[in-house]
């Protein structure tokens, strides 16, 4: 019995971990929407904000990547410390791609609220 | 603030593990990747021993348990940032690049890589002899020859040395032009496929895998 209820748990958290990582772009588009942000702020609004769990070995990569796919740029600024930050901030694309994102969120979540009407 | 000596060897150790593993990505980028890294270490260290205003290992290891090992590390950069290139870029240099790293990664990988590398070698080839052409008219081109047993042989010559007997140039001059529109059709049709593999890739990395 313990040994299927141990199963039963491991599957629902691998489900939740892929959802959570299928919405972190998404996520950092959003928390980079009111203005530009370094990376480390960028984890505390998203943790602060929502109950999203980021891996830091994952933000900084997909960072990455969402600038070289043109939706983010970057630009270097001192810090008081002495050592410069790296600031993001979303391009015109990012700003559309972040629209069209949070559409298909907002549809993607009210087709299953009425989905799971019945489950709460 | 300050950083205790042992503290700041320990970030250079991380720091430099992380650097020997980003390869595929030009200087440029990996130095900007460090700084990033660096500046995130410090600040998340600083900001776990407010009330000493200097950064000790303890914190310093912290923050670097955090970002997991270097290694995954520099696995997750290459992976995201080479694949989101080749989707941009229309450079088969960059895209040859992309596959490489994809090739290690999983067998279709291969062998998109090695259907890219036939496609661009002969479009290359294509356009050589077109160019050849122009500078040894009489024995660049598409040949045809007899060879031995009365089968035909049929090659691509860049036009050095002399012309063995009973050969017969196929295209004429019409090699220039059709050496390069093949050669460039082939190296574009290369370029479109390989990158509708990257991308269908891509994808497939953002869905959930059992």
């Amino acid at each position: 019995m313990k040994e299927r209820e141990a199963r039963e748990l491991e599957a629902g958290d691998k489900w939740e971990v892929q959802l959570r990582k299928g919405c972190l772009e998404l996520a950092i588009l959003a928390a980079l929407w009111e203005g530009k942000r370094y990376g480390l702020e960028i984890l505390r609004r998203l943790e602060s904000d929502s109950d999203l769990i980021v891996s830091e070995g994952t933000v900084y990569p997909l960072l990455s990547r969402l600038k070289a796919l043109g939706l983010l740029r970057s630009e270097w600024v001192e810090s008081e410390g002495g050592h410069p930050r790296k600031y993001y901030a979303l391009t015109s694309a990012g700003k559309r791609r972040a629209a069209e994102m949070a559409g298909i969120w907002a549809q993607f979540s009210s087709s299953m609220s009425k989905l799971l009407a019945p489950l709460s | 603030m300050t950083v205790a000596g042992d503290a700041q060897q320990r970030i250079e150790a991380y720091l430099g593990r992380l650097r020997g593993r980003l390869r595929g990505a030009n200087e440029a980028e990996v130095r900007e990747i460090v700084e990033e890294l660096r500046s995130h270490i410090l600040d998340k260290a600083a900001a776990s021993e407010e009330a000493h205003g200097e950064i000790t290992s303890a914190g310093v290891d912290a923050a670097l348990a955090a970002l997991g090992s270097p290694e995954e590390l520099a696995s997750e950069y290459m992976t995201d940032t080479l694949l989101a290139r080749a989707e941009v870029s229309r450079s088969p240099v960059q895209i040859l690049r992309s596959l490489f790293r994809w090739a290690s990664l999983s067998v279709a990988g291969f062998f998109v890589l090695l259907g890219s590398v036939l496609g661009y070698f002969f479009g290359v080839v294509f356009i050589l002899v077109a160019v050849a052409k122009l500078f040894h008219p009489h024995t660049a081109g598409l040949w045809a020859f007899p060879s031995g047993a009365g089968d035909t042989e049929i090659s691509f010559r860049l036009g050095f040395g002399s012309v063995p007997t009973g050969g017969r140039d196929l295209l004429g001059w019409w090699m220039v032009p059709i050496g390069w529109v093949a050669g460039g059709g082939l190296v574009m049709l290369t370029t479109y496929i390989a990158v509708w593999f990257v991308r269908q890739y891509r994808r497939s990395l953002a869905l959930p895998r059992n």
